[in-house]
């Protein structure tokens, strides 16, 4: 057997069992339908990007995968259960960090919130913590208050908070959105590498096309009222990914010039 | 720095103007004693121990009160702020007993409770309980939604929510609320035992006045107004540790 009928074959078995299913999952809040009849697989170790107009549903279908909302028709399962509460495994990293982080906690001890729910024994919490703080590159701020931190600062913060519960899938929604360019490109790296060591499977949401081509394998493109799947690519960009390299790349430009027609489209 | 030895030089010039006018006999002696016969007075309370007796009396008074009412209006206000049902339901009635003047209260307590120290703690606590109770549903509804949302994606349990998620977030109002009610307990205090006859400095005050012992009524009087300045420096230091990371936005 060829290694590259082999790489098929086990990319056979991956798409026959996905981590997320969205089984024609449709969610009514308030007489509004929100999201109808929305069909999708995440795969394991996947790195999946929506993307779409403002309005189109593309948060509250993360939401749907947090088990934070409970579709009013068709199923949401993850590894092949409903995903009906909030599960460990399954961490989600909010758009303001600035709400989502504990004020009155310094960083040490907002990491520890989680540990702390997790049940880890406090004499492990302390190097947990310190691993933690490596990870996202803030290790000489563990005593700081959120509010001593910059925007990025209390960005990674939340993702090593999210990080502390060990979950084998990250859903992130929009959570460079509020942050500067550099910033912005400097972190998405980090989460490239973090999420690539651990093969973690990552859901994230954005409204910046050139985001989601350079962060994704797979970019779901989400029409609007009511949010349903309009269009579907696959990214075969090399990895590691390159701030320059990829996006000067001929296939980058020409998913880009596709999703920016699509979105163009979904916005008459 | 400057504005506060401007502040003390103000206090000590109504000293001074005290003096002034108890040395002219712009008011008869038997009524108003100089601030060095008040101080003498003070000081021959605590030297005999009488007057100290009472500053304790008055003090349980108001800490017992105190206390009762900010562990019962935490855990009223907690219960109420944390749920939108129970804010409508409960609000109306809260809001027909709020504005009762406690004056009006203190007949039915000692009808209920006759002149004890139950009937104090009682009139105190009924007193000092809205404004930690109001602070807290105000504090306990005002809590982040996104921070319960973290806490659902975390499967905290709902004692580790209400500790680490609401009650810090809701801190900052109750403190507020409880640093209102010292005041009110204190009044309510000296209220108690003038009415029922309590050992404390208000039936000190009382019995002083009924003698005319002005300068044993303007210490106790003195003493009243210290122990309202330092309980109230007390309840700044601590929030000022409590609340330590409010001081870094």
């Amino acid at each position: 057997m060829t290694v590259l009928a082999r790489l098929d074959e086990a990319k056979a078995a991956r798409q026959q069992k996905p981590l997320i299913t969205f089984n024609g999952a449709t969610l009514r809040l308030g007489g509004k339908t929100i999201i109808e009849n929305l069909d999708l697989e995440v795969r394991p170790g996947e790195f999946l990007c929506i993307v779409g107009a403002s309005g189109c549903g593309k948060t509250t279908a993360l939401r749907l995968a947090a088990g934070l909302y409970r579709p009013t028709g068709g199923a949401v399962t993850f590894d092949g259960q409903p995903m009906l509460e909030p599960r460990r495994e399954v961490a989600i990293v909010f758009q303001d960090y600035g709400k989502a982080l504990l004020p009155w906690r310094t960083a040490a001890g907002n990491i520890s919130l989680a540990l702390e729910a997790c049940g880890i024994p406090v004499r492990e919490r302390p190097d947990r913590i310190a691993e933690l703080l490596r990870k996202v590159g803030l290790p000489a701020h563990a005593e700081k208050y959120p509010a001593e931190m910059s925007g990025g600062m209390q960005q990674r913060l939340q993702i090593a908070r999210c990080l502390a519960q060990e979950p084998t899938t990250l859903l992130m929604d929009e959570p460079f959105g509020a942050l500067d360019a550099m910033t912005r490109q400097g972190l998405q790296d980090e989460v490239l590498s973090l999420t690539a060591a651990s093969n973690t499977t990552v859901v994230f949401v954005t409204h910046d096309l050139d985001e989601a081509i350079y962060l994704g394998d797979r970019v779901i493109g989400l029409l609007p009222h009511p949010g349903r799947i309009g269009i579907e690519l696959d990214v075969n960009l090399p990895r590691p990914r390159d701030q320059l390299a990829t996006r000067e790349h001929p296939e980058f430009l020409r998913l880009r010039r596709q999703l920016f027609d699509f979105i163009k489209a979904t916005e008459h | 720095m400057i504005w506060r030895i401007a502040s003390f030089a103000v206090a000590a010039g109504f000293v001074g103007l005290w003096q002034l006018i108890a040395n002219l006999k712009l008011i008869s002696p038997v009524f108003l004693p100089g601030p060095d016969r008040a101080w003498a007075a003070l000081m021959r309370g605590f030297a005999t121990g009488d007057l100290t007796s009472k500053l304790v009396g008055t003090l349980e008074h108001m800490a017992y009160g105190w206390l009762a009412a900010s562990v019962a209006g935490i855990a009223l206000g907690a219960l109420i702020g944390s749920s939108r049902l129970m804010r409508i339901y409960i609000a109306p009635s809260l809001e027909f007993l709020r504005p009762l003047p406690v004056s009006a209260i203190i007949p039915v307590a000692i009808a209920m409770l006759g002149l004890t120290q139950g009937m104090a703690l009682f009139v105190i606590a009924f007193g000092a309980i809205w404004p930690i109770m109001l602070a807290t549903i105000h504090g306990f509804a005002a809590v982040e939604p996104r921070l319960y949302e973290v806490a659902r994606a975390l499967q905290m349990s709902r004692p580790a929510i209400v500790f680490k998620i609401a009650l810090p977030s809701a801190l900052p109002d109750i403190l507020a609320g409880m640093r209102l009610s010292l005041t009110v307990a204190l009044i309510l205090s000296v209220v108690c035992e003038v009415l029922a006859g309590l050992d404390g400095l208000g039936h000190w005050v009382l019995l002083s006045a009924r003698a005319f012992r002005s300068a044993d009524l303007f210490a106790g009087v003195i003493l009243l107004g210290a122990t309202g300045y330092v309980t109230s420096i007390a309840m700044s230091l601590a929030e000022r540790r409590l609340l330590a990371w409010q001081s870094t936005r």
